[in-house]
C-alpha cells in the first residue's frame, strides 16, 4: 500500500485492534503503528511450561513483574528507555505498559463485564462525576456484537445494573470449582448473590477458534486462540482483508496537522534504529492506551494548540481514573484434605460477586457512593513459590513426613478475595508532561498526579470488611497482611491497570475532548478509541467497553469516509 | 539422611556461560518529580524466551562448601519418602544458589540471610561436635538442625531461626514446583480436558459435610 493511507491507527491492543478490524472490513487502507515488537502467540506462548523450567521458578521480578511466563514483553511497571515521573507531593501512581503487538490484550485478566444503565449516568444518579453522552441502550448493540465476536462466558441472572445479554451472545460458563461452590454458600449466607463469570474465554469453538482445554493460565496468552487477544481474534482477520499494514517498534509521539487544521499524519521514532519518520493518512486514530494517547496529544504542539492538540480547555490528561482495589485472603479448614482434583478450569474465576449494594446506596446507608465487585482466586492451582510462604505461617516449622503432610493439607485450602471498585474522577488525579524529563529519544514524558478521595478509601475499607465477614462465616482464618484502614488497604493509583478517562467524551467541547464517537471536537479527522474516552470508571473491568466503544467509533469513522466527510 | 557429598546438578558448561553473562548498569535520576525508570540490573531482561527458557544468566555465588551445607539442610527438610524423591534429587540446593545469586531486590534481600545462616550452621557443628555437618553422626546432625525448627526464646537463636524459616520456605517452594512435587502435593492439572467437569461426587460430599457443620 502507498501513502497516504486512509487511516493510521496508533496502537494494536483492544482499541487499536478493534478499530483495525472494523475499518479494514469497510475497505479502508489502514496502517497500524505499534510501539512494541511483533509478537506471535502461536509460537511464543509458554503452553504447559511449569515453574521449574524457568529462572527462579517463574517468580515475579522487576523484569517480569507478573512472573516469568506472563505474556508481557519489554514492559510492566517500567519500560526500558521510557521513564515517567510522579509529581512532588502526589500519592504513588504505577503505569503498566507492554511493548508488543496486541498490547495488554495478550496478558489481561479476560474479565468482560458490561457497564450497566446507571454507569452511564453517574451524575444523574448521585450528583458526582459526569454523565456520558450515550446511554446503555445506545451501546448495548455493540456489546452484543463484541460478545459474539470475541466469545464471552456468562449467564443471564437478572441482577441490578448488571446487564443480561440477549440470547445467543454468551457462551456457557464452566461449572464452578469446589472452592467456588464453597464460597458461594458463604456469600449467599450473608445475603450476597454470586454470578457466573463473564470471561473472554471460549467454552465452545467459535469462528475457527478452539474451545479452552482448561490448562495453561490465560495470562501467558493462548496459542490455541481460546481466549481473546487482539493478536489472535482481531488482527488476523484484519490482515486477511489485504487492507492492513502493521509497523512494529514505531513509537508515535505527535499528530501532524495540515494548514486547514486537519490531521495529516503522525510522527514516530523507530525504537530500534532511533530514526524519526512521518507518515500521512486521511484520518488518525489514537489507541495507544489512555495515558500514552494523552501524551501524544500533549506533545503535539502548534501555533493553534500551544498546550497540546485538542487541549484548548486544558482537559487532555484530566479525569484520570483507575479501579479501586483491595484484597485479603483466608485459609479454610473446611477445604483441607479435599480429595485431589483438577482445579485448573479456565484459569480466571468461574464466578464473581457483582455489586449488591445499589439499594443501600440509594438510601445513603453506605459511606461511599459507588459499588465494587469481588473476584476470587484459590483451589488447587499449579503450585508456585508462594506455597513456601503459605507453609511458613506457624511458629514451629515442620520437616520431613510432617511437612509433606502439612503441604498436602494446606495446599488448595486458601481463597484470595480482591475487590474492584468504581473511582469518581477528581481534580487531583491527572497527567501532564514533565517539564524536564525526556525519554531516550528526547520526547517529553508523562508526569502523574494522584490522590484518592474518601469515596474510594471508604469503599476499600468496606471491601476488606466484607472479605473478613465471608472468611469468618466459612470458618476460615484471615491470612495476616490485610489492612482494615481504607487508606492503607487501597491499591496504588494505576496498580489495577484500568487507567482511563484522560481524553473523555461528552456532549459539548466545553466539557470534553471528543464527542460520543471518540471524534475530536477540535480536529474532525482525529479519533480516540482506547480507554482514554471513558467518562467514568465503573467497577466493571473496562476492556469489553473499550472494544464496544471502539467498534462503534470505527464504524462511524468508516461511514464518514464512505460519505467523503473525513 | 545422606553422608554422601552433594554433587551439583548443573553442568560445567552452564557454569562457564554464567560467568561470562553478567552486566550491571546505573540508575537514571534528576528532576523534582520522582523518576520511574527501568535500570538494567543484569537479570534475564524484559524479553526472555518463554517457551524454552534459558538458564538464569547470573553467576552463582555459593562456594562448594556452602552448597554442601545447603544440600544437607534441604534433605533435612524434605528427605525422600516412600513415594517421592529427596529435595537434593530435584536439584533444590542449586535452585537456592540461583535464588540468592540473583540480582533482583527480593533475592538480594535473602542473600545475606541465607549465606550467614549456612555459616552459622557449620560454626555450630564445629563448636558442639568439632566436625562439619557432612561428617556429623546422623542423630547429632538431626539434633543440631531440629533446634532451628522451634521458635526460640533465647535471642541468640533468633538469627538462625529466621534463616531456617527463609531457607525452608525456598526449599518447599522449589520442591513443589517440579513434576514430582506436583504429584506429591496432589496437583492434577496442566493436562488438556475436552470439557471442565467440576468437582467430583467425592469432593462435593466432602464440601456438603463441611458446610453443614458451618450451618450453610
Amino acid at each position: 500500500m502507498t501513502e497516504p493511507y486512509d487511516v493510521i491507527i496508533v496502537g494494536s491492543g483492544a482499541g487499536g485492534g478493534m478499530s483495525a478490524y472494523t475499518l479494514t472490513q469497510a475497505g479502508l487502507k489502514v496502517l497500524i503503528l505499534e510501539a512494541g515488537r511483533n509478537y506471535d502467540p502461536a509460537t511464543e506462548t509458554p503452553m504447559f511450561n511449569i515453574p521449574s523450567e524457568a529462572p527462579l521458578r517463574g517468580t515475579s521480578t522487576p523484569d517480569k513483574p507478573f512472573g516469568f511466563y506472563d505474556a508481557t514483553i519489554d514492559g510492566g511497571w517500567n519500560v526500558p528507555n521510557e521513564p515517567y515521573t510522579i509529581a512532588e507531593g502526589s500519592e504513588p501512581f504505577m503505569w503498566w505498559r507492554p511493548r508488543m503487538l496486541g498490547g495488554r490484550t495478550n496478558h489481561w485478566g479476560r474479565i468482560s463485564l458490561r457497564f450497566g444503565p446507571l454507569d452511564f449516568k453517574p451524575r444523574s444518579r448521585d450528583g458526582l462525576g459526569q454523565d456520558w453522552p450515550i446511554t446503555y441502550d445506545e451501546l448495548a448493540p455493540w456489546y452484543d456484537k463484541v460478545e459474539r465476536l470475541i466469545g464471552v462466558t456468562g449467564r443471564a441472572q437478572g441482577l441490578p445494573n448488571t446487564p443480561d445479554s440477549p440470547e445467543g451472545c454468551l457462551q456457557p460458563p464452566p461449572t464452578p470449582r469446589a472452592y467456588e461452590q464453597f464460597v458461594t454458600r458463604g456469600f449467599n449466607g450473608l445475603g450476597i448473590p454470586v454470578a457466573a463469570m463473564h470471561a473472554a474465554v471460549l467454552t465452545q469453538p467459535l469462528n475457527g477458534r478452539a474451545a479452552c482445554f482448561y490448562a495453561t493460565a490465560c495470562g501467558r496468552g493462548c496459542s490455541i486462540r481460546a481466549n481473546f487477544q487482539s493478536t489472535t481474534v482481531l488482527l488476523p482477520p484484519a490482515m486477511a482483508t489485504g487492507y492492513l499494514e502493521i509497523r512494529a517498534n514505531a513509537l508515535v509521539y505527535q499528530v501532524d496537522l495540515d494548514r486547514a487544521g486537519k490531521a495529516k499524519g503522525v510522527a514516530f521514532v523507530d525504537r530500534i534504529t532511533g530514526e524519526h519518520h512521518s507518515v500521512a493518512a486521511r484520518a488518525v486514530v489514537l489507541a495507544a492506551g489512555a495515558c500514552e494517547s494523552a501524551r501524544i496529544l500533549l506533545n503535539s504542539k502548534s501555533a493553534a494548540f500551544p498546550d497540546g492538540l485538542c487541549n484548548a480547555h486544558g482537559m487532555v490528561g484530566r479525569y484520570l481514573m483507575d479501579s479501586v482495589g483491595a484484597s485479603a485472603s483466608g485459609q479454610f479448614p473446611a477445604l483441607e484434605n479435599l480429595p485431589p482434583t483438577n482445579d485448573d478450569g479456565m484459569s480466571v474465576g468461574h464466578i464473581y460477586v457483582p455489586w449488591w449494594g445499589y439499594e443501600k446506596q440509594s438510601r445513603k446507608e453506605l459511606p461511599f457512593p459507588r459499588g465494587y465487585h469481588i473476584e476470587m482466586g484459590g483451589g488447587r492451582s499449579m503450585p508456585s513459590m508462594s506455597l513456601g510462604a503459605m507453609l511458613s505461617r506457624t511458629d514451629d516449622l515442620s520437616v520431613g513426613a510432617a511437612l509433606r503432610e502439612d503441604a498436602r493439607r494446606i495446599y488448595g485450602s486458601s481463597i484470595g478475595f480482591a475487590g474492584r471498585g468504581e473511582m469518581i474522577p477528581n481534580e487531583d488525579c491527572y497527567t501532564d508532561l514533565d517539564p524536564q524529563v525526556k525519554d531516550k529519544w528526547g520526547i517529553p514524558v508523562l508526569r502523574f498526579h494522584w490522590k484518592w478521595s474518601e469515596h474510594e478509601t471508604n469503599q476499600a475499607a468496606h471491601m476488606v470488611k466484607t472479605f473478613l465477614e465471608v472468611i469468618d462465616r466459612l470458618g476460615g482464618t484471615p491470612v495476616p497482611g490485610y489492612q482494615t484502614d481504607g487508606k492503607k488497604a487501597i491499591s496504588r493509583g494505576g496498580e489495577i491497570i484500568h487507567e482511563v478517562g484522560t481524553v473523555r467524551m461528552g456532549q459539548s467541547p466545553k466539557d470534553s475532548v471528543v464527542n460520543a464517537y471518540g471524534q475530536s471536537w477540535a480536529v474532525s479527522n482525529l479519533f480516540v478509541t482506547d480507554g482514554a474516552v471513558l467518562v467514568s470508571s465503573p467497577d466493571k473491568n473496562p476492556t469489553l467497553s473499550i472494544l464496544a466503544l471502539a467498534w462503534r467509533s470505527a464504524d462511524h469513522l468508516a461511514s464518514l469516509a464512505r460519505r467523503g466527510d473525513l | 539422611m545422606t553422608t554422601t557429598p552433594y554433587v551439583s546438578r548443573i553442568d560445567r558448561r552452564t557454569t562457564l556461560a554464567w560467568l561470562g553473562g553478567a552486566a550491571v548498569a546505573g540508575l537514571s535520576g534528576g528532576a523534582a518529580a520522582t523518576v520511574i525508570a527501568a535500570p538494567d540490573i543484569g537479570g534475564y531482561g524484559t524479553d526472555p524466551k518463554l517457551t524454552h527458557p534459558l538458564a538464569a544468566p547470573w553467576p552463582r555465588l555459593m562456594t562448594p562448601a556452602q552448597l554442601q551445607t545447603a544440600a544437607l539442610l534441604c534433605d533435612f527438610i524434605l528427605p525422600a519418602s516412600a513415594d517421592a524423591p529427596a529435595a537434593t534429587a530435584l536439584g533444590v540446593p542449586d535452585f537456592i544458589d540461583e535464588w540468592i545469586s540473583a540480582p533482583y531486590p527480593d533475592q538480594v534481600r535473602d542473600r545475606p540471610v541465607i549465606l550467614a545462616g549456612l555459616t552459622w550452621v557449620e560454626d555450630e557443628a564445629q563448636r558442639r561436635y568439632q566436625t562439619d555437618l557432612l561428617h556429623l553422626a546422623r542423630n547429632d546432625r538431626t539434633a543440631l538442625l531440629t533446634r532451628l525448627t522451634k521458635k526460640p526464646s533465647d535471642p541468640p537463636m533468633a538469627m538462625p531461626y529466621a534463616f531456617f524459616r527463609t531457607f525452608r520456605s525456598l526449599t518447599v517452594g522449589a520442591y513443589y514446583t517440579t513434576r514430582p512435587g506436583f504429584k506429591d502435593v496432589g496437583y492434577h492439572g496442566n493436562v488438556t480436558l475436552a470439557s471442565y467437569p467440576g468437582p467430583s461426587d467425592a469432593v462435593k460430599a466432602h464440601l456438603d459435610r463441611e458446610l453443614k457443620k458451618l450451618g450453610l
